[in-house]
């Protein structure tokens, strides 16, 4: 009994660094039906600024977000101008920015490692391999931080997108691009804004899981994977559902790795995926769509 | 097209002039005098040795020739995206391999077999799979890709990650490559001319309705479902085959060495470097990809550099030229009738 709510609790603890990193993917798929496939080698991109700026200056990845956060939004803001701006209008938009962005992703994995090669690297502050012990149970002090901070971003996130008027427009441009246009949001703005957002929640999350997880400029392949299967399972767009899927699927995940071995736990994301495609494409609290 | 009333359809002139009698004769010359000096490449190596480098790029050629015209077939004609084709190269290789490990049998023999079981294994998933669509089938084919590897990884009887090596074939250096060699070729003229055939019939229309407006088509009588899941099960059949013959020739099965991702998305940006839905396309982008990513690496000596620079065509073609080289001369009547084999 009491292994099995230690595996729930591991599995809780990384949950929320999950849904951080899946949030930014599902706000730039809702605003701009974007299917942002370089979201991980962003997020690897951010943990490696975390890791160098730890170990150059010894700054604490958390605090590290201070720099990671803007300068991820503004590479977002940059690569959206760049990338698809002009291109929004174009039928098979979606289509086209699967391709693009897996291509991006191509790219920034090449330069990572071309610049810092492919060896395993993770911060490590005190904290990282600290555990607190709470009667019989091991918490991670590391995972509690990121988790914490993860839910803290993701709550503020959707209070923005709830309460302030910029985030009301957003979500207008979410519900509908035309009739947003139609009653005054400048949809242009708000996409660029929004994907920035999305990348600003990379930049965290890859400071968060740069002393979680170890990671190299390859590893984007796996992560992508299970960020789609928490982005699709969740609902493609849905904040609240992607939150949902991330700890549902950590947590089955968790077990899974108790039960089988670790080596089988990123089954668990990919079958789910599959299934969710298949018997439920629109996700948990997704709206149904075509394309 | 749909508010212009038929008249005005009627006097609408083809998009291309009519192929003249000479330049289907010069066509047909110079691809027919390709495939004979492809041919008759190995006698040089069997005459002099010193060829078995020229051997590989070709066999490497023939091998993403063969890749990106299947993958045309869904993708292109019909206009569904896999990223996830290498799959049926895993598979095929896996097959074979796996029989010529524990029964003896030389996948010279089973390649056709093994493609067929690829082909088969590609009906069943466009079975289900393709009851999505756009971006949704996108993704259902990474995760294909990323399952199958998964699985191959942790497969005991197959050595996991570690992979299942073949004892090599019994010639000698000189003569090693040149069994594989042909058939490779083989495969590959079977693979253009099915596609020339598909393009050519009321399946290949159908195949393109479905991507210019798949409702539309449904609507016109078109079998749309049971369209896209032959072609997807069709294109598996040769890239299966391939696999089988790959394996032998790498004497190795590891999936890292067939189901990385970024095989996958060579195909694809090799198929919309050339020309998706063009016959020729694909095997012209597949022949200039290989050069580009030999000389990088040759002259740059950086795999890492081969990603970016793959990477950085894939997006500027897809946001420039989505036609490729030969949907776009084509479109200005440049393109020289002997690369036009459609």
């Amino acid at each position: 009994m009491i292994q099995i709510i230690q595996v729930l609790i591991l599995g809780l603890a990384l949950g929320g660094v999950y849904a951080l990193m899946s949030s930014g993917m599902t706000l730039i798929f809702g605003v701009m039906r974007i299917v942002n496939l370089a979201h991980a080698a962003f997020i690897i991109m951010a943990a490696y600024i975390s890791f160098w700026l730890f170990k150059l200056w010894h700054v604490d990845p958390i605090v590290s977000m201070a720099v990671t956060m803007p300068v991820m939004f503004l590479v977002g803001v940059l690569y959206y101008k760049v990338m698809f701006a002009s291109r929004a209008d174009n039928p098979r938009f979606t289509d086209i920015t699967v391709l693009v962005t897996f291509a991006s992703a191509l790219v920034i994995e090449g330069v990572l490692s071309y610049l810092f090669t492919g060896i395993y690297r993770s911060t490590n502050p005190i904290y990282a391999t600290k555990p607190f012990l709470v009667g019989p149970f091991f918490v991670p002090q590391s995972q509690v931080y990121a988790t914490a901070i993860s839910i803290t971003l993701i709550i503020s996130l959707w209070l923005f997108l709830r309460y302030t008027r910029v985030g009301n427009a957003i979500r207008a441009t979410m519900q509908n691009r035309n009739s947003a246009q139609v009653v005054g949001v400048n949809v242009a703005w708000v996409s660029m804004l929004s994907f920035g957002i999305g990348l600003a929640m990379t930049g965290a999350a890859g400071s968060l899981l740069s002393f979680i997880f170890t990671f190299f400029p390859s590893k984007h392949v796996a992560w992508i994977g299970m960020l789609m299967s928490l982005v699709v399972l969740g609902g493609m767009g849905s904040l609240m559902g992607a939150m949902l899927s991330s700890f549902l699927l950590a947590v089955i995940a968790a077990y899974v790795s108790f039960y089988w071995g670790p080596t089988w736990a990123p089954i668990t994301f990919y079958l789910a995926l599959f299934l969710i495609l298949l018997f439920r494409p629109q996700g948990l609290l997704g709206k149904k769509m075509d394309g | 097209m749909a508010d212009k009333t038929s008249s005005e359809i009627a006097v609408q002139k083809p998009r291309q002039p009519q192929i003249s009698k000479t330049s289907l004769w010069l066509r047909n010359t110079v691809s027919t005098g390709i495939f004979v000096v492809l041919a008759l490449f190995p006698l040089l190596q069997i005459a002099f040795d010193g060829y078995n480098y020229w051997l590989h790029m070709l066999l490497y050629v023939f091998l993403y020739v063969i890749m990106a015209t299947s993958w045309n077939l869904i993708g292109g004609y019909a206009g569904y995206i896999s990223l996830g084709h290498n799959v049926f190269f895993g598979i095929g290789a896996y097959l074979s391999g796996m029989v010529f490990v524990f029964f003896q049998i030389s996948p010279f023999l089973t390649a056709p077999i093994a493609g067929l079981l690829t082909m088969l294994g590609g009906l069943l998933f466009g079975l289900i799979a393709l009851r999505t669509r756009g971006s949704t089938f996108i993704i259902s084919t990474i995760a294909l890709v990323l399952l199958v590897t998964e699985l191959l990884d942790n497969w005991k009887l197959t050595g996991g990650t570690n992979g299942l090596p073949m004892s090599m074939i019994t010639l000698e250096g000189q003569y090693a490559k040149i069994p594989y060699y042909y058939y490779l070729l083989v495969i590959m003229i079977l693979s253009i001319i099915t596609s020339y055939l598909v393009r050519h019939s009321k399946f290949g229309l159908g195949l393109r309705a479905i991507s210019q407006d798949e409702i539309k088509a449904e609507v016109a009588g078109i079998p749309t479902r049971r369209y896209k899941i032959l072609a997807f099960g069709i294109s598996g059949l040769f890239i299966g085959m391939a696999g089988a013959i790959w394996g032998n020739y790498l004497t190795y099965l590891r999936p890292s060495i067939f189901l990385p991702v970024n095989i996958g998305t060579t195909i694809v940006l090799m198929a919309i470097l050339g020309g998706k839905g063009t016959v020729s396309g694909p095997a012209i982008g597949a022949a200039i990809m290989i050069a580009i990513n030999e000389f990088v690496v040759a002259k740059l000596g950086a795999t890492e550099l081969n990603i970016v620079v793959t990477g950085l065509i894939l997006i500027f073609v897809l946001l420039y030229f989505p036609e490729g080289i030969v949907g776009t001369l084509k479109a200005k009547n440049l393109l020289p009738s002997f690369l036009d084999w459609d």
